[in-house]
């Protein structure tokens, strides 16, 4: 593929005042700064050696104006058709007041396969079933997919910007609500930079309830896509039984936190909490996962539509730096919590899968509920229900990664007398967003929902 | 699928809150003429997200679990605005999203109903008004019935359905 090894993990901008800096990350390295002359606001684009830098560079153009040199894609990303131009809102001098009105209509090149007999399908901003809205463009021979563009954000609600000025107190209910189902792995990346800036370390029984709660929120991920992986295939028994297993793992966050999905769960609640309610749960839940497990095994119709469907390649996950359950069904180990000792000295180790298609990404799940219910085991012994308190942080530039129940997620904040100047919030999904019209190809388009499914990313994480 | 027989019979009914099933048979009688006129005997709802974290949407689907059961009191949510009766509208309404959702309600056929659910069509989650966002859902649509919350859970959304349904008797 003749790209770089390196994983590029982020890349944005900062708005120093007289001049910009786009600040690049990639894995095992320092943050890379590059400095940017605010009147030719110009960069050298990264987007020809890593895939995945299109969205982070077109992301850049709309929120800064800078313009990027050898970049093959300069359509706007977050403005779509009716954006006024040259509105730049994470700028410093950008007045936050402002009421942006509605300009003419600007139509969207989408990028499509052409040729004879060829069609294009328009799926989306809003789909058939209560899902968030996006848009897939697919280029069509028949009912196989030659191409998909996705095209996102349109759920953008500006909350990088509405960060800015605030406090990392006054910040955390807003990061909570950045994606629900990733709301405690946010919160907890918030407190790890609340921790880096006051030169404090949780101790262990926070640390333990924190993770706790971080497991059971990808217990309830993975249990709702155990059913609906099976019922976009058309079997629907799948979904009766893994939703009712979803619906009890939200009433133990419910009863653990005083809230379902677990919002601003890190930062507040004091009720003790009854481990034997806990336990008995998690052992109700392992008998569950193993149940389950043994019954889906044996439906071969359902593995039919799963097997080689929307298959992710190894070198692809790599080209594009695949993050979570994506990259671990396509024989890529990475996963946050392998490189953090509170897992591994607790006997965590990630689960792999090699085929990289919608069963091993249906596997990875399973795989995972069990590998979450034996650490929750061990939090459980360690928790106590006390939540984090964040302390007086000192001004400077902090990041976090946690692995959220899509994957690794990345928070990079900057603080200045104690309010933060610049959020920057890389959901797993973005990344994995770019790869995903790789799987297509090959496959018939009444598959794309299964594909999709079982990839289960985030519109709202993404889009901001 | 014998075993998945097997355990679904010692299982039994997981569905709670038999109590909407009550309060729901005494509004069908005083409703009759009304939801025969409105709503043909079922009440159909497209769920358009304008901009929210996820967690109405996934509140919404938890509705259809064995737990809550919501199609048992003759409410479905249906792929097509114009099978619908009600849009409901979760979100802060982007800038992105606005023309879509106005679409969206354009193709709903008359009579038809807006409901907001959860905190952020009004505002009132800690969602801030942004340059991206074009909230609150006032603005822009006639809304009939609100059911607050972030997010509000499945017995909450069932029960502003159902509270929304006795508005109609007036």
């Amino acid at each position: 593929m003749g790209t770089s090894k390196k994983r590029l993990i982020a890349r944005f901008a900062v708005d120093r005042g007289d001049r910009f800096e786009i600040l690049t990350r990639f894995e095992n390295e320092a943050i890379q700064s590059e400095r940017i002359d605010r009147e030719k606001a110009k960069a050298a684009s990264l987007m020809p050696r890593y895939p995945a830098a299109v969205w982070f560079e077109r992301k850049i153009m709309d929120d800064f104006g800078i313009r990027f040199e050898g970049a093959f894609d300069t359509r706007p990303l977050l403005h779509h058709e009716r954006w006024p131009e040259a509105i730049h809102p994470m700028r410093r001098d950008f007045d936050r007041d402002m009421v942006l009105e509605e300009a003419p209509f600007r139509s969207y090149r989408y990028a499509v396969v052409g040729g004879e007999g060829v069609f294009e399908v328009a799926v989306g901003p809003i789909h058939a079933g209560i899902i968030e809205p996006g848009h897939f463009h697919f280029s069509q021979a028949g009912e196989e997919m030659l191409h998909q563009e996705v095209r996102h954000f349109y759920k953008y609600r500006g909350i990088e910007k509405s960060c800015e000025g605030k406090s990392l107190t006054q910040a955390a209910p807003i990061v909570a609500r950045i994606s629900g189902n990733e709301s405690v792995a946010a919160q907890i990346a918030l407190a790890r930079i609340a921790e880096r800036a006051s030169d404090t370390q949780t101790p262990t029984p926070q640390r333990a309830r924190q993770a706790l709660l971080l497991e059971l929120e990808r217990i309830i991920h993975h249990w709702t896509d155990l059913g609906f992986i099976p019922n976009d295939a058309g079997f629907a028994a799948a979904l009766a039984y893994a939703s009712a297993r979803a619906e009890e793992a939200r009433r133990l966050m419910a009863a653990l936190t005083g809230h379902r999905f677990g919002f601003d769960a890190i930062f507040s609640g004091t009720e003790d909490w009854d481990k034997a309610t806990i336990n008995a749960w998690i052992e109700r839940n392992f008998e569950a996962i193993e149940w389950f497990e043994s019954w889906i095994t044996d439906i071969p119709s359902l593995w039919d539509r799963m097997d080689t469907t929307g298959i992710l390649k190894r070198a692809e996950a790599l080209r594009y730096g695949c993050v979570g359950v994506m990259a671990r069904a396509s024989g890529l180990e990475r996963d946050v919590r392998m490189n953090d000792p509170f897992y591994t000295e607790r006997g965590f180790a990630a689960a792999l899968e090699e085929s990289g298609d919608v069963a091993a990404r249906f596997k990875i799940r399973i795989a995972e509920i069990k590998a979450s219910l034996e650490l929750m085991r061990r939090f459980a012994e360690e928790a106590e229900a006390e939540p984090y308190r964040i302390a007086e942080p000192r001004d400077g530039a902090y990041d976090a990664f946690v692995e959220s129940s899509l994957g690794e997620l990345y928070l990079y904040v900057e603080l200045e007398a104690g309010k933060i100047t610049r959020l920057f919030f890389r959901d797993p999904s973005f990344v994995n967003w770019q790869a995903l019209p790789t799987l297509m190809p090959g496959n018939i388009i009444a598959d794309f929902p299964l594909i999709n499914k079982s990839c289960d990313l985030s519109y709202a994480g993404n889009d901001l | 699928m014998f075993r998945y027989w097997q355990r679904r019979f010692k299982t039994g009914v997981l569905t709670e809150n038999p109590q909407l099933d009550e309060r729901l048979s005494d509004l069908r009688k005083r409703l009759k003429k009304g939801i025969a006129k409105h709503f043909a005997g079922s009440l159909a709802i497209r769920m358009v997200d304008s901009g929210s974290c996820n967690a109405c949407e996934a509140e919404c689907n938890a509705l259809s679990n064995p737990y809550y059961d919501l199609e048992r009191l003759g409410v479905h949510f249906v792929a097509s605005p114009r099978h619908a009766d009600v849009m409901l509208l979760s979100g802060v309404l982007t800038m992105n999203m606005l023309p879509h959702v106005l679409d969206a309600w354009e193709q709903i056929p008359e009579p038809k109903w807006c409901i907001t659910l959860g905190d952020c069509p009004m505002l009132d989650s800690p969602i801030e008004r942004t340059f991206a966002v074009k909230g609150p859902a006032g603005e822009h649509l006639p809304v009939a019935y609100h059911i607050p919350g972030c997010p509000p859970s499945p017995e909450a959304i069932l029960e502003g359905l159902v509270g929304f349904l006795e508005t109609m008797e007036n």
